[in-house]
């Protein structure tokens, strides 16, 4: 577990550090997946499973998107793609320190050494989400459904900013 | 014990790391990265706390599908907001977008 945590926070450094952004995209997925393994060994097989599923893809259309928006998505031309780094990495620090002491810290009481079956979790999560869970689940639902159609309204209602511009030359 | 700790140390430094990024980095989709690093930390933390202090109870599962689908969301708008800045402007670098200042 510690292993895959340590890829997970490795691969996360490397996605600031590298010049070239599809390296980056692919350092962000390593490290997402390397977060699902953690879940696996943590015995949250489902949830393992859904984080490498979910990352992979998401992560995949990240790159898309990054090679059409980036101005140097290669990295060739070593443009300088940062600013305020003394004030981020004194927040960064201050934030992990912080959620450090909180971990460290805080009292949590015993720890349950076994986990429930895989088939336990998956039942146990169903019924959750189908009953004490209902509301919260079918309000989620409704904000997928809300956030696309803001997102595809949004990028759409701009089509007509490119069509002028092509129009006046 | 030590299993949890471990994992709420990996937690807490994803955090930090999405954290400077998400501050330092100049392009959105570069931000969203950062802030996708950060909720990766989130989850870390939902996955622990359920796994070896609560596992007979699934609310800490459920927590965790709900932040999966903020990651989701918070990609899909990004990228809309991305479309819209790109097509208007033709870059999507947070510098160069200083009118939408309050």
């Amino acid at each position: 577990m510690g292993l895959f945590g340590l890829a997970a926070i490795w691969f996360a450094v490397v996605v600031f550090r590298t010049a070239s952004m599809v390296r980056s995209a692919l350092a962000l997925l390593f490290s997402q997946a390397a977060l699902g393994a953690m879940f696996l060994a943590m015995q949250a097989e489902f949830l393992g499973v859904l984080q490498i599923m979910m990352m992979g893809t998401e992560m995949a259309i990240m790159a898309i998107f990054m090679v059409m928006f980036m101005m140097d998505p290669g990295g060739l031309s070593g443009m300088e793609m940062t600013h305020q780094k003394r004030v981020s990495v004194i927040a960064g620090v201050v934030a992990a320190f912080g959620a450090l002491g909180v971990a460290f810290l805080a009292g949590w009481g015993p720890v349950v050494e076994a986990a429930p079956s895989p088939r336990e979790q998956l039942v146990g999560l169903g019924l959750d989400l189908m009953e004490r869970s209902m509301i919260i689940f079918e309000a989620t639902g409704v904000t997928i459904l809300t956030a696309m159609i803001a997102a595809t309204a949004v990028a759409v209602a701009a089509r007509g900013i490119t069509k002028r511009k092509e129009e006046r030359g | 014990m030590i299993a949890l700790y471990v994992a709420l140390l990996v937690g807490a430094i994803l955090f930090g790391i999405g954290l400077y990024g998400a501050l330092s980095q100049t392009n959105l989709v570069m931000i969203m990265m950062g802030v996708e690093v950060m909720l990766g930390g989130a989850l870390v933390n939902l996955v622990a706390f359920w796994r070896f202090l609560s596992p007979e109870n699934y609310s800490g599962q459920t927590f965790f599908l709900i932040v999966m689908t903020v990651m989701a969301l918070d990609m899909a708008v990004g990228f809309g907001v991305g479309t819209a800045r790109f097509r208007a402007k033709g870059s999507v670098e947070s510098e160069e977008a200083g009118e939408l200042k309050g």
